[in-house]
């Protein structure tokens, strides 16, 4: 089918077969896929509206035994610079982020054999006891895998059990391309294959609760297979209707075992458009601006994404891997309105929770994101003692600790 | 394809046959929100001057204090860039016979035309004089005019035309957004500027507080492609806006890259040469790449074969 066609049909509001979507993929010219992506999102989203969140990306630990290639920010389990957050730690980041108008964390991590589910499950209680409207936006996929493994419990077992705790919904991540010929290729296809990955998430919209979709392209998978990705997430919601969002990024070499070169800002812009396009069941499609930048971050908005994503005020994984753009709150904002939209902060659901918080009361500017701990900060958390370790370093630490 | 709103769309039908532009027609491109409309007016301008090429230059800066330093200079340079002011012509021309020594057949450019006409005491004949002191000593071209120091500006490209010298690019000093339309404007009633110089340079080199946006960079890129027609590229800066911002200013009307590092930059993660960095990035917006020296001359064939 030509691209002429092809166009129509979107514009019709048909769905597109798998090789009509690659064929606009290759084919069409850029302008012409951000048009089509524009409209879409038009018709979506007709008051205008770009929303965006504040909340707070923390990365519980960085020790992980799922060693995949692409990846800056992981530690192997016994590395010096390995390292768990503690309970009072998180407390105070749950602090900040409510004094700037933060309604949840985005909370992930490796997949360390020390943590065991109990670990989560006190965790999460300890949060809702102190912060009851505080939510808990927590453990990707490949983490819940990683704990029905470790626990030995199925995972909608792990995932009840975490929802009894306070997890309020669950994030996209470790998605990457859903399909297995690229995951053995960057090694992450033990951490969860693609039907590992699409089974948890079905467990999890069957258990109520919402999640968002993500993708991790430019790494080492065709364009046939960006496609297939798309195409599995979007028979999923169908399904299950679970997702909130969709959000893509570009894999980001620098520093990882893998290398290589970054796709390019039009790679990406391209991407999102076609997602936009393919992904009709999807109501919002985040910008990237933390792998992007904030000018392309902004031009997402013309190329079919309608949420401006997180203010984030924490990143360890992408700034491990060299990316360190940093937008606040009144930066998203003046982005959004000079591509024209309207500015409104939302929560996980995407229920529109008010105008800019920064216009009505005063919030320090913020220049750059905080990371998880200060370098060379090796502090032991006291409640890890409470937990069996799996690991021999972890029961080593556990038995220090004892002494 | 996808209908764009129909005055829009008339304008840019205006701007493919080659009609002038009314009053109108310029306030509805420069007034219009439709980003995607603009920039595809302005891609469609491009291509017809251009095709598919996008060129690109290596530059290696010298800085006028270094200029008598004898070191090596890489071979992938295609262009040789004196920056900085200098105090005097005298000045000015040692650094570029220090320079031009050293460069082989790479062209060696520098200095912006308002510095030059500062040393040459703002007369047109010591100007005139100057330019010709620099060419005898080996200056291809100037590297630069700001747009908003051009008052008269007919007049100084007669005595740049009679010394035998170009300008490289025309450059906005620091205009962004509404600011800068009046001065791509008035760049067009320029009659005798394309004998000069080859390339607009519409992104400001000074970045204002708050930042530019994506948004605003591109708009201005595609509006200097529409409202400029009497000069034949549109440049961008890969230095100075980063590789992903001018790439996707191709998409928008921009057919030339300036700035590409001659020498790899310091730091961790580069994995590929900047030649063939800016090259994967014009084929990836979907482009032909042509390398080019300081002079606008072709260097390799579109599949990087060397002309030399």
């Amino acid at each position: 089918m030509s691209v002429e066609s092809t166009a129509r049909k979107v514009l019709a509001g048909d769905r597109l077969s798998g090789e009509d979507a690659l064929g606009l993929y290759v084919d069409a010219p850029t302008s012409l896929l951000g048009r089509l992506a524009d409209t879409i999102r038009a018709r979506k989203h007709p008051s205008g509206l770009v929303t965006y969140i504040i909340d707070r990306n923390v990365n519980y630990t960085n020790v992980c035994v799922a060693r995949c290639s692409f990846c800056a920010f992981y530690r192997p389990v016994g590395a010096d610079d390995g390292y768990v957050l503690g309970f009072e730690e998180l407390f105070r980041k749950i602090d900040e982020t409510l004094a700037v108008g933060g309604v949840q964390l985005l909370l992930q991590g490796g997949h360390n054999p020390d943590l065991p589910l109990e670990w989560y499950e006190e965790l999460f209680g300890a949060i809702k006891a102190r912060y009851p409207e505080f939510k808990l936006h927590a453990l990707s996929p490949p983490e819940l895998l990683h704990l029905s493994r470790l626990s030995q419990h199925p995972v909608p077992v792990v995932v009840d059990r975490l929802l009894q705790a306070g997890l309020d919904s669950v994030p996209g991540g470790g998605a990457e391309i859903l399909v297995d010929r690229v995951r053995r290729r960057l090694h992450c296809d033990s951490k969860a294959t693609a039907d590992e990955w699409l089974s948890v998430m079905r467990a999890v919209h069957r258990a109520g609760l919402r999640s968002t979709a993500t993708m991790m392209f430019g790494s080492v998978e065709r364009l046939d297979e960006r496609v297939e990705h798309l195409y599995r997430l979007r028979d999923l919601q169908d399904e299950t209707g679970g997702f909130t969002a969709f959000i893509a990024w570009s894999y980001q070499p620098p520093n990882t075992e893998l290398g290589g070169a970054e796709a390019t800002g039009v790679d990406y812009l391209r991407t999102l458009a076609l997602a936009r396009i393919v992904l009709d069941n999807f109501d919002n499609v985040q910008a990237s601006w933390v792998t992007q930048g904030g000018k392309v971050g902004q031009l997402s908005l013309t190329y079919g994404a309608n949420d401006m994503g997180s203010v984030m005020i924490e990143e360890n994984v992408v700034r491990a891997a060299g990316a360190e753009h940093c937008m606040d709150e009144a930066e998203i904002v003046r982005n959004i309105e000079d591509a024209g939209f309207v500015p409104k902060r939302r929560n996980m659901l995407y229920d529109v929770l008010g105008d800019p918080l920064f216009r009505s009361r005063a919030i320090p500017r913020r220049t750059e994101l905080d990371v998880a701990r200060a370098t060379g900060d090796t502090t032991v958390p006291a409640e890890l003692s409470r937990y069996p370790a799996r690991s021999r370093s972890g029961k080593a630490q556990r038995a220090f600790d004892g002494s | 394809m996808v209908p764009m709103g129909e005055e829009l769309a008339a304008v840019t039908g205006k701007i493919a046959d080659g009609t002038a532009l009314d009053e109108q027609d310029v306030r509805l491109l420069v007034g219009t929100r439709d980003l995607l409309a603009l920039g595809t007016a302005a891609d469609d301008a491009r291509r017809r001057r251009h095709a598919d090429r996008v060129s690109f230059v290596q530059v290696l800066d010298v800085p006028m204090d270094t200029a008598m330093v004898e070191e090596p200079l890489p071979d992938q340079a295609g262009e040789i860039r004196v920056t900085g002011r200098p105090e005097s012509v005298a000045a000015a021309v040692s650094a570029v016979r220090a320079v031009v020594a050293r460069a082989g057949a790479v062209p060696v450019t520098g200095f912006t035309l308002a510095d030059l006409q500062g040393v040459s005491g703002h007369e047109a004949g010591r100007l005139g004089d100057a330019l010709a002191e620099l060419r005898d000593a080996g200056l291809a071209v100037v590297t630069e005019a700001v747009v908003e120091k051009l008052t008269n500006p007919e007049p100084v490209f007669e005595v740049l035309r009679e010394s035998g010298l170009t300008l490289g690019c025309l450059t906005l000093g620091d205009a962004v957004g509404e600011t800068a339309v009046p001065l791509l404007r008035r760049i067009a009633t320029w009659d005798s500027v394309a004998t000069v110089c080859r390339s607009v340079a519409p992104l400001s080199r000074v970045e204002p507080t708050p930042p530019t946006t994506g948004y605003s960079d591109l708009r201005q890129v595609a509006l200097a492609r529409l409202l400029v027609d009497n000069i034949d590229s549109i440049q961008v800066d890969w230095t100075r806006h980063g590789p992903k911002l001018a790439q996707v200013a191709l998409t928008v009307g921009a057919d030339d890259v300036d700035a590409v590092p001659a020498v790899w930059p310091d730091g961790l993660g580069q994995r590929r040469s900047p030649r063939e960095e800016v090259r994967r990035n014009i084929v990836a917006a979907g482009f032909v790449a042509v390398r080019r020296n300081g002079c606008f001359e072709v260097l390799d064939s579109p599949d990087g074969a060397a002309r030399e």
